[in-house]
């Protein structure tokens, strides 16, 4: 049925937040650790033959540039073939699924993949700045990240009847969430009066409809299937990916009500695995802002267009909600270190798959979780990963 | 031949500052008027651009009829630059056009006015757009702070038309009153009040006026630096109420524009009236006969009576006299660089490019060699409606400087079809989904030193469609 050329044997991340005390290496070093002790055989580190690096940028700790020579050295590696991947926000799952296809092509037998990002090197203001200078000089001036999503709240809310307290149900369920995830950057739960009465960022988002600037790291290892068992006796198989892309501005948008990239790549990871929305037992999905979860479930297929807001607020998202959707905590709790996140998301649907999610484990009834990033220049980049026990 | 204002419109800037509150900022109690000031993204340009738009709407025609274009102003954007080309751009003149931006003092606006006269009536230009605008800078705390104001008016100059043109009279005299040193910002006060009071304007303009022949019951628009020159000078001349009393009141001393200011509401009633124009130790006065209500003049007392009252702090962060501490984002790109080099027409003149095959409008054009909704490669670049309707807008509170806070971010539905995103010119509070938008000129930043400058979103509300 599915595709199961490549397999899942360990995953792991540092803890989230604004790690301070931590360089953009000693971070690296710290996710490779623990992606290290998590493979149940244990992994000889000599048996790795490539690496792909995720990290969206690197101006945030002042480097312009960064090659794939950084983190080899950094993890005690210096000499493997390594790549940096850069797609966005999609950044850490679009270079799983480019290691996943090293791993098929057969070139590569056990791959690294590794996502590291530094968000706090520099004030969040600076990172501001930064943002807000980005894309055509004039007509994109004064965009800061939450004019890329602000927008399609407004028009959700105008359209649809979607309200403030819907979108903070969402940031409520994850912030819920990552208190029971000991990676969080965020350990405290918020209420929905938090999330209204907080500052407002950009109307209609309030500060907690916001994802933090976290710093952060998580790693994966993958290997082509057959050689899973080497590893481990519980692996969980990549069944299938998809990435989409849209326009760049917002004003080429087809919609304000959805991301139209989201739909597209989730359609050919769905083929791929030939599985279907209803398959999917849970799901961690891009919520740098609460109105991008609501449009994911929507464009993901779990939910009726429109009525993502809705199901937000009734629960069903919720750890024992039909579809539990972020149940790590998702951007708005465990944190968006740009480039670690999907690797970190990825992490989370591989500890649901084998059970090892502690407080946070939700029923798997099919074998399927589902990953999913959306971002770059008017979030125009859109990844689906999915993953699943079933061999 | 025969040289005739045939359209007019007029421009003044969004903020209004009452004397009193700068007396106070300053100790002193009191203080009668007010003076209009421009807010941050206003400027010379922007008032220039709105008035000729106004100018152009008045006569019914489009920027393509126009061939020559002369712009007088003491404040262009770029004190040695491209300011004339950035204002024939930002009103989709074509690369032919003929005119000239006259600087220096406050006689620039009539030295334009002459100079465009003088062209058409020797058959160079048909259609001569004339836009006198203005943005002194006082120095703060000096006693013509609070007299110092803003505003553009435009006059469309043709061989037949309403108002011809008459005679004019010009006197000069090489002495230093109000002025500014290279690299001052601000302009000086007078050295003495009633040395330039006595000894130069009363004499210098009263020769002038009189010298001009004007008929009986004419209409007067005088120069009047401080609220008190002026009624002076019109009883020297004995010319009863001035024309000018109205827009000096509503927007302070116009400088270079106050000529056509003063007179322009007059140009809606049938009679002689008198323009005259002082600055740099020159004095003019040119007669015109309006024989006919010139188009677009019964608009100009509610287009400057726009405005809000503005704080003197506000007004002192808007001349760029109260500035944030800290760093501030720059562009991208530098204002020197490629990008605007290959950019700046299309960004100015709002182009798109219009796909042959499907139709879609692709904005901006060169980042769009591709049509975004069928691939194809081939384009009609058309200047986008500058009228839609709200799609979607975001009203952003968290900006650094140089951005104020609450900055809306609005996607519009342009009423030919086409779509664009751009920055709010309000503070957002009357957005709507769906909402009646209308597209204006604004300066976005300064930018290295360098003025930035691009369409913005204004909601259209009761009363305030330009």
């Amino acid at each position: 049925m599915s595709w199961n050329k490549v397999a899942v044997v360990g995953a792991g991340l540092i803890k989230m937040g604004e790690l301070f005390d931590q360089s953009y290496e000693q971070m690296a070093k710290g996710a490779f650790d623990s992606v290290v002790a998590s493979v149940d055989k244990g992994l000889d580190p000599a048996l790795i033959d490539a690496a792909f690096v995720a990290t969206q940028r690197g101006t945030l700790w002042g480097q312009e540039g960064i090659g794939g020579n950084t983190v080899p050295s950094a993890i005690g590696l210096s000499g493997i073939a390594c790549t940096r991947i850069e797609n966005a926000c999609p950044t850490g799952s679009d270079a799983f699924r480019v290691g996943c296809m090293a791993v098929a092509s057969g070139v590569h037998d056990v791959v690294l993949v590794i996502g590291v990002e530094k968000m706090r090197d520099k004030s969040s203001e600076e990172g501001l700045l930064a943002r807000a200078a980005a894309g055509h000089p004039v007509y994109t001036r004064g965009e800061s990240a939450p004019v890329l999503f602000a927008p399609f709240a407004t028009r959700h809310m105008h359209d649809f009847g979607t309200t403030r307290e819907m979108l903070a149900s969402v940031a409520v369920k994850n912030h819920h969430n990552g208190a029971l995830d000991p990676y969080a950057h965020f350990q405290n739960e918020v209420s929905i009066e938090d999330v209204l009465k907080s500052a407002p960022v950009c109307h209609p988002l309030h500060l907690l409809d916001c994802c933090p600037q976290t710093d952060g790291a998580a790693a994966i290892i993958i290997t082509s299937a057959d050689r899973a068992s080497e590893f481990t006796d519980k692996p969980v198989f990549v069944a299938g990916f998809g990435v989409a892309t849209d326009h760049p501005y917002l004003h080429e948008k087809s919609t304000f009500v959805g991301l139209p990239a989201t739909t597209l790549a989730s359609d050919r990871a769905y083929k791929m695995a030939d599985v279907s929305p209803s398959d999917i037992d849970m799901a961690e999905v891009h919520d740098c802002f609460t109105i991008t979860e609501i449009l994911d479930i929507e464009d993901l297929g779990f939910v009726e267009k429109g009525k993502g807001g809705i199901a937000s607020l009734e629960g069903e998202t919720a750890l024992d909600g039909r579809i539990p959707i972020n149940t790590s905590g998702g951007l708005l709790a465990k944190g968006h270190p740009i480039g670690a996140t999907g690797i970190a998301q990825l992490t989370e649907c591989w500890w649901q798959l084998r059970g090892d999610a502690a407080d946070r484990q939700v029923e798997m009834r099919n074998g399927f979780a589902l990953q999913h990033n959306v971002g770059g220049r008017g979030s125009g980049v859109s990844v689906v990963n999915i993953l699943t026990t079933n061999a | 031949m025969t040289v005739c204002i045939s359209a007019v419109g007029v421009a003044a800037p969004t903020l209004r500052l009452s004397t009193r509150d700068v007396n106070a900022a300053w100790g002193k109690g009191g203080g009668r008027g007010q003076s209009a000031v421009c807010a941050s993204d206003e400027d010379t340009l922007t008032l220039a651009w709105a008035a000729c738009d106004r100018a152009l709407d008045a006569a019914d025609l489009a920027a393509c009829d126009i061939d020559g274009l002369w712009w007088g102003t003491t404040r262009p954007p770029f004190a040695e630059g491209p300011s004339w080309t950035h204002l024939a751009a930002v009103l989709r003149l074509g690369p032919s056009t003929d005119g000239s931006l006259c600087s220096g003092s406050t006689h620039a606006g009539i030295e334009a006015l002459l100079a465009a006269a003088d062209a058409v009536a020797a058959g160079r230009v048909q259609r001569a757009l004339v836009v006198m605008s203005e943005s002194l800078l006082p120095g703060t705390g000096t006693g013509v702070e609070s007299a110092t104001g803003a505003g553009a008016a435009a006059v469309l100059l043709t061989n037949e038309g309403p108002a011809p043109l008459g005679t004019r009279v010009t006197r000069s005299v090489p002495v230093l009153d109000r002025y500014r040193g290279d690299r001052e910002p601000t302009t000086r006060e007078a050295y003495d009040g009633r040395l330039f009071r006595e000894e130069v304007y009363l004499p210098l303009l009263t020769d002038v006026g009189r010298a001009a022949g004007a008929a009986d019951g004419a209409r007067w628009s005088l120069p009047d630096p401080d609220g008190r020159l002026g009624p002076t000078l019109g009883r020297k001349l004995a010319v009863g109420a001035l024309a000018s009393a109205q827009s000096r009141a509503e927007l302070g001393d116009t400088g270079s524009a106050s000529p056509l200011i003063g007179i322009a509401a007059a140009l809606a009633t049938v009679g002689p009236a008198v323009v005259m124009a002082y600055g740099g130790g020159r004095g003019t006065a040119l007669n015109v006969d309006v024989q006919a209500p010139v188009p677009g003049a019964d608009r100009v007392a509610d287009d400057l009576g726009q405005g809000r009252p503005a704080s003197y702090t506000e007004v002192l962060r808007a001349r760029g006299r109260l500035i944030a501490a800290g760093e501030s984002v720059e562009m991208a790109v530098p204002p020197g660089s490629a990008m605007f080099v290959r950019g700046n027409v299309e960004v100015l003149g709002l182009l798109g490019a219009r796909c042959v095959e499907c139709g879609t409008v692709n904005t901006p054009p060169s980042i769009h060699p591709a049509c975004i909704s069928c691939g194809s490669d081939k384009f009609d670049i058309v200047p986008l409606a500058r009228k839609g309707t709200v799609q979607t807008f975001v009203i952003n509170h968290t900006m650094p400087a140089p951005f104020e806070a609450p900055l809306p971010l609005v996607v519009v539905d342009l009423e030919d079809g086409s779509r664009i995103q751009l920055q709010g010119a309000t503070t957002g509070a009357d957005l709507t989904i769906g909402g009646p938008v209308e597209l204006i000129l604004r300066r976005y930043s300064v930018e290295r030193g360098v003025p930035i400058y691009g369409w913005k979103v204004r909601e259209i509300t009761e009363g305030s469609a330009s």
